[in-house]
């Protein structure tokens, strides 16, 4: 069994639309975080590419290009999954995002569950010092912060 | 942490908080907007929105929490779910989930129809929707009662 996080919102968009601006300009509406930093730089832009085996990748400002993961689904419009690194993950920990998009009425729901963080080991960056239940709750939090910038590049 | 949440929040317990994600999604319409589980599997927390409203539903996760399943049925506390839409619906609803209707929907002196109903673990949950505006003096006049605060 893994540890999961999951965390839905609505959004003002079709999930084509969604799934699109989720993927293309995802350079334009994600949110830096100082808790989950993806690498120990300055944050620099993400950008996937598209389809299966693409990579999630974000470019620094000094022009190196650090990969977060590859995709492991690409069923636009509805499902998404890429694996997910960060800088201080031991080698052979990766985890796992799988994104969803569901019409409601004339709105989406885009949820996030994030699979495994829970097996970043003890006193490694990523952790801030916290134990599980605190380190899960925080994820939450900042997924949840994610789908809210993705609903505002969507309005 | 997600700043739409209206800042009272009811928290229930179930035996079964993963079965009771499913059922009161079924029956309200609730939806989950946060699930947190550990690597067993267990939910650790929860959280289903309704509007701008949140219910956590999470575990008997201590001897001082306990389902009504647990209990012999009994409730210290119901959550009131207020409705703009048809309330006879939202009961039907409720009923094909599986939950007790133990009052059908009826017109009640202050001007709201209700019902009330209880899940398959024995919470007591109501439902109101607004049907007719009824003023202080009308419902004093109705129920002989002394009412203050009637807005």
């Amino acid at each position: 069994m893994t540890s999961k996080v999951y965390v839905a919102l609505r959004v003002k968009a079709t999930p084509e639309r969604a799934f699109e601006v989720f993927v293309a300009e995802i350079g334009g509406w994600w949110r830096p975080s100082d808790l989950f930093q993806t690498t120990p730089r300055a944050p620099g832009r993400l950008a996937f590419e598209a389809g299966e085996g693409g990579r999630l990748t974000e470019t620094l400002a000094n022009g190196k290009v650090f990969e977060i993961g590859r995709i492991l689904a690409w069923e636009p419009p509805r499902r998404l999954v890429f694996s997910w690194r960060q800088a201080s993950f031991p080698p052979d920990l990766t985890t796992e995002v799988e994104v969803r998009f569901e019409a409601v009425g004339d709105e989406t729901r885009v949820s996030v569950e994030h699979r495994g963080f829970d097996r970043v080991p003890a006193g490694n960056a990523a952790r801030h010092g916290f134990p599980d239940r605190a380190l899960l709750a925080r994820l939450a939090e900042y997924w949840q912060g994610q789908i809210r910038a993705l609903g505002g590049q969507l309005t | 942490m997600a700043d739409w949440r209206a800042p009272l929040m009811s928290a229930v317990c179930y035996r079964d908080s993963r079965a009771a994600l499913a059922f009161l999604e079924a029956a309200f319409g609730f939806e989950v907007a946060m699930l947190i589980e550990d690597d067993a599997g267990q939910v650790v927390h929860s959280e289903m929105r309704f509007g701008n409203a949140v219910v956590m539903v999470g575990n008997e996760w201590s001897d001082d929490h306990k389902s009504p399943a647990s209990i012999g049925g009994k409730n210290t506390q119901t959550v009131h779910i207020q409705i703009e839409t048809d309330v006879g619906a939202h009961c039907e609803r409720a009923r094909a989930a599986g939950f007790e209707i133990i009052a059908e929907p009826e017109t009640q002196f202050y001007g709201d129809r209700t019902y009330r109903c209880r899940d398959p673990e024995g919470h007591i949950w109501t439902v109101a929707q607004t049907v007719q505006p009824v003023s202080r003096e009308e419902a004093e006049a109705r129920t002989g009662l002394k009412i203050t605060g009637w807005v």
